[in-house]
């Protein structure tokens, strides 16, 4: 990197040279142990769970775009998983359109409407921005639930059973949970890495002014909608796809779970608690999280996994006590991470790695 | 005609108390600038007290309202204290965050504590109702309609009168002048979270014996008293009111001659249209 | 450490790359323990495949209940007819046990507790589960891992319509549900006019769908059809509407705390049909029933009743009274029944899910249910012919009062109007 580049504000991430080839070899060893894992594991909710985690991770790494990059805090991005999630089951189960396309149709329409709806609420700041994404994931919700005829109202789609998926010559039965994990972990691995590549590109540096200071942006030419809708419409894509794939993962939708207000929650709690702003914060966010959530409301999945025996007092505590206590712990979480450090677990990390600045 | 009035008069009495919700947000977001998603649980968390208070002590909802809200008024006062006060000056985002936070950590103790079954509370005059002009018109709503008159009045007159009220008056106004005119503005805030907390946690008090209580009621309560302050102007005190029972009488219009289902969905297009087109509300000052 | 490295520069203190190439260490052994925790037959991964070799020692049964969230209250009903199953089945010798699961009333919780018990816990069978949206969410899945599931009060029709062969239902089904109430109103008096009130999930839906067909078939003319969502406690305006449309009969279906909140506000708005029509659940509990304001001369179809004269029916209530404080609601004779013949089958069959499906298939069996037999019928698969009976509240206790061979009571009919 030349000098003129380190006078700016440097971006997260960026590091020197040695360090970023350790970084990179510690990404290639991850990846190469996820993308091996389900060959050597067999519990399949050791499999589930990772199914999770690459779903969270999408979420939050889409949600950065919008709301780290940008600084625009969406807390309806439930609308756009909600319509990936239902566009691709209703397609499925009222026209027999194959899930595999379905799924595309969603992120289309989610992003058709965020682009819309960037239209119309980017033109608030601040607080009143947040309130009124809330408002449009709930009138859309509200309307999942009214339109019964239309998206069968709070009985929500049960899904029947998915078609194979043909991957050139191939055909790949999706009973088992393998299938899901890969195409979760490539698609959780394309988000970061778009996520990424705007980080580093000139809309970054744009949607960063606009966080920073939007009129001062506005004063040297960036156009403010332009840059917004473009990280809302990423945003609401990724979303989207997570929202559809979610409904062939669990196979049950209904507007509550797919368009509550929850969901948006979980998304913004994970790139918190991460690091908001920042390319590892989804990742560790979802790392932390949804373990944790998995293991509070199923204590007996972790026996499963032989990393607790049955009878521990720790699952016996948690199964009795504390089973329902996962969103008790996410707004611990979010007080704590708030309060004692904003920039979440990875602002954490940065600082221990932080005295070694000075060198190299 | 005759449901039409009807329908008017059941959302003037709810709009009583959503009006009590919206006046103690209105409070806190005029003297500190902090939108408190946690607003809905501290109804909620009167709405418990209530119902404990009722099933060990047999005490009247109504009369229980003298323990209800000073103790709402301590929690309220204690959480800004050790969490809100600590973010005032920084982004506005991070505030919201933390008022999520709080809310999530309310609605699950809650959650711990009482599990997620719905109770009910019953009272003798739980179902009573009489007959005004052919209109049928629920007992515990009157009741409830007349205290919320009561306690906004004497708010008002607190706040117009008494020199801690015009302390406070005056935080909103402009917090920095206040503190050079010797203001203790710390102290107000935490009176601001205390006496809106207190009025949440009244509000559900009063519904309580109409309602049935479960941990995440108070979610509903929060998107509509944000609706309600911006209506009536952020920081206004008579436009939570006014505002209050405008969308009281919406909603309950909207269920007649729409359907039930879509009641809230006008509320929210309600919402977003006045975000867009007048966010300064009705009585409002125009805040950036 | 800051200082020191700032003092010392290459300092004997791990620098940047060193963490690194830890941090790199400490990864590769955390996920090397979570291999050697997972993984354990080099095999392929499982597939959805039934196991159905018999465990050694007590039969296994799964139970998924709604033991938390709105539905708990009834949910707490199912739990106590199963304890005191479990009771009589050890006192006859059967080891049962009964391994229980929350699905907080939602129907994806429902499918991962049923993904934990069939693959987690290899029961033999699923008890289970109460609603009709998880009941009908557990059957597909039921289906699909080969476990045989029994329903012992979800009423949702479509569940035993879908050709599962691993799925039994011991209750009497949504349609039934509303031939038995319009059947009775149409037995005590003549009434012209109907209006719906219920809840927007699978059984409020179902049950109405079934009582809107017949009551159009019998010319009941459908004057309001109006939905509420679980959770919106106000239904002033809708019971207004349905007011204002004069109605003679309202068909009512909902859970325990709408119903009750429902009648308050019939009430309060002055609704007077010539009858009210509860859909069984929260109309038929002993809450409702404690509500003697608004609970007096409302009807309910029920799948039992103390009162019934099946063998240890009286006994069984009289037991659960004593045991659990109150009367028991039908929910708890479903259940206790369901579980006493799903133990005593799987105790024979030692265990084995798929002999244990085919003896559910051919057996029958009498209890406090009556006869129990699953058959195929009319696009049914796997039902048990099940009668119910409408009940009305009278000076603050629930009697029969149809059909006619088992009316302990007469009906009051037309409602004489609110108090």
């Amino acid at each position: 990197m030349s000098s003129a580049v380190r006078t700016r504000v440097p971006l997260p991430g960026v590091g020197a040279s040695s360090l970023r080839s350790w970084a990179a070899a510690l990404l290639v060893l991850v990846c190469a142990l996820l993308f091996s894992l389900p060959f050597w594991v067999t519990k399949p909710y050791l499999l589930h769970m990772g199914v999770l985690l690459f779903l969270a991770v999408i979420q939050g790494q889409a949600w950065n775009i919008l709301g780290g990059y940008a600084g625009q805090h969406s807390l309806g991005h439930a609308a756009y998983f909600g319509l990936g999630a239902y566009t691709t089951v209703m397609l499925f189960e009222r026209a027999q359109i194959s899930p595999f396309t379905g799924i595309w149709l969603g992120v289309l329409l989610a992003s058709l409407v965020s682009w819309g709806v960037g239209a119309i609420t980017f033109r608030l700041r601040g607080p009143y921005f947040v309130l009124a994404s809330i408002s449009v994931a709930e009138i859309i919700r509200l309307l999942a639930l009214h339109f019964k005829d239309f998206t069968r109202g709070a009985e929500g789609f049960l899904l029947s059973a998915l078609p194979a998926f043909q991957l050139g010559p191939l055909e790949i039965e999706l009973f088992s949970k393998r299938p899901f994990y890969f195409a979760a972990l490539l698609v959780a691995l394309w988000t970061t890495l778009v996520s990424w590549l705007v980080q580093r590109s000139k809309i970054g540096y744009y949607l960063q002014a606009v966080r920073e200071d939007q009129d001062a942006a506005h004063s040297i030419g960036i156009n403010l909608q332009a840059y917004k809708c473009l990280a809302l419409v990423i945003s609401a894509g990724f979303t989207a796809w997570a929202g559809g794939f979610y409904a062939l993962f669990v196979k049950f939708i209904d507007p509550e779970t797919v368009f509550g207000i929850d969901v948006s929650v979980q998304i913004l709690l994970t790139c918190i608690v991460g690091g908001i702003g920042t390319l590892a914060g989804p990742a560790l966010g979802a790392l932390l999280l949804v373990p944790l959530s998995e293991f509070l409301r199923n204590p007996k999945g972790l026996v499963q996994l032989g990393l607790l025996s049955s009878d521990s007092s720790l699952v016996r505590l948690v199964e009795e006590r504390l089973s329902h206590a996962h969103s008790f712990v996410y707004g611990l979480l979010l007080v704590v991470i708030i309060l004692f450090s904003p920039e979440g677990l990875w602002g954490l990390v940065k600082r221990w790695f932080a005295p070694a600045r000075g060198e190299g | 005609m005759q449901m039409f009035f009807q329908a008017v008069l059941s959302g003037l009495l709810m709009g009583g108390v959503y009006s009590l919700i919206g006046i103690g947000l209105t409070i806190i977001f005029g003297v500190m600038q902090v939108i408190n998603f946690a607003h809905g649980d501290l109804v909620m968390v009167g709405m418990y007290v209530t119902w404990l208070l009722f099933s060990y002590f047999h005490l009247d909802p109504f009369l229980s309202i003298v323990l209800t809200a000073p103790l709402l008024f301590v929690l309220g006062a204690v959480i800004q204290r050790v969490t809100i006060q600590r973010v005032l000056g920084a982004a506005s985002e991070n505030q919201i965050l933390l008022t999520i936070g709080i809310g999530l950590l309310l609605s699950n103790t809650a959650m711990l504590l009482f599990t997620s079954d719905y109770q009910l509370l019953t009272t003798s005059y739980s179902s009573s109702s009489f007959s005004v002009f052919g209109m049928s018109v629920s007992q515990p709503l009157v009741v409830a309609f007349a205290i919320t008159g009561v306690v906004a009045a004497g708010l008002y007159a607190f706040l117009m009168k008494t020199d801690t009220g015009q302390a406070i008056r005056a935080t909103a106004q402009d917090r920095e002048a206040a503190q050079l005119m010797g203001i203790n503005v710390s102290r107000m805030s935490v009176l601001a979270f205390g006496i809106g907390a207190a009025l949440a946690g009244t509000a559900g008090a009063l519904i309580a014996p109409t309602y049935y209580i479960f941990p995440q009621v108070g979610h509903a309560f929060t998107l509509k008293s944000f609706v309600i302050v911006v209506l009536g102007g952020m920081g206004s005190v008579v436009g939570a009111t006014l505002g209050g029972i405008l969308i009281g009488i919406v909603e309950s219009l909207a269920a007649l001659y729409l359907a039930s289902g879509l009641k809230e969905c006008v509320v929210f297009g309600l919402f977003l249209l006045l975000l867009l087109f007048r966010p300064s509300g009705l009585l409002g000052r125009a805040r950036t | 450490m800051r200082r020191l490295s700032n003092q010392i520069g290459h300092s004997w203190l791990p620098s940047r790359e060193r963490r690194l190439r830890l941090l790199v260490a400490y990864a590769c052994l955390g996920v090397g323990i979570a291999g050697c925790g997972g993984g354990d037959k080099p095999k392929e991964a499982a597939k959805d495949s039934p196991a159905t070799a018999a465990p050694a020692g007590p039969v296994k049964i799964g139970f998924i209940n709604s033991l938390t969230g709105p539905e708990a209250p009834i949910g707490e009903n199912l739990t106590n007819g199963a304890q005191l199953a479990l009771e009589d089945l050890k006192a006859r010798g059967i080891a049962v046990e009964l391994i229980k699961q929350d699905d907080v009333g939602k129907p994806q919780v429902a499918m991962s507790a049923m993904e934990q018990l069939t693959t987690g816990d290899q029961v033999s069978a699923i008890l289970g589960p109460y609603t009709s949206a998880n009941s009908n969410a557990v059957a597909k899945l039921a289906q699909q891992y080969k476990v045989p599931q029994l329903i012992p009060v979800a009423s949702k029709d479509e569940i035993t319509r879908q050709g599962y062969d691993w799925v039994f239902r011991l209750n009497a089904v949504a349609t039934q549900y509303a031939h038995s109430l319009i059947d009775a109103a149409l037995s005590f008096g003549q009434p012209k006019s109907i209006a719906f009130i219920y809840e927007s999930a699978d059984f409020g839906t179902s049950v109405s769908a079934a009582g809107k067909l017949y009551a159009k078939e019998k010319g009941l003319a459908v004057v309001a059809d109006e939905t509420y969502q679980k959770g919106a406690p106000d239904y002033r305006s809708t019971l207004n509407k349905i007011k204002g449309a004069a109605p003679d009969l309202v068909f009512m279906v909902s859970y325990v705390a709408d119903a009750i909140l429902i009648m308050r506000q019939a009430r309060e708005v002055g609704l007077q049909p010539q009858a009210f029509l509860g859909g069984g659940a929260g109309f038929e509990t002993a809450q409702f029933e404690s509500e003697r304001d608004i609970s007096n001369l409302v009807f309910s179809v029920t799948q039992w009743t103390p009162g019934m004269d099946w063998p240890g029916a009286t006994d069984f209530a009289q037991r659960y009274q004593t045991k659990f404080g109150k009367k028991p609601t039908y929910h708890a004779a479903c259940s206790y029944a369901s579980l006493v013949l799903l133990g005593e089958t799987a105790a024979k069959v030692g265990g084995d899910r798929k002999k244990l499906r085919d003896a559910l298939a051919e057996g029958s069996w009498q209890g406090i249910m009556g006869d129990v037999k699953f058959e195929s019928y009319d696009g049914y698969t796997q039902q048990n012919r099940h009668e119910m009976a409408v009940i009305q509240y009278q000076n603050g206790s629930s009697v029969v009062v149809f059909p006619p061979s088992k009316a302990k009571a007469k009906a009051v009919y037309p409602f004489p109007g609110w108090k």
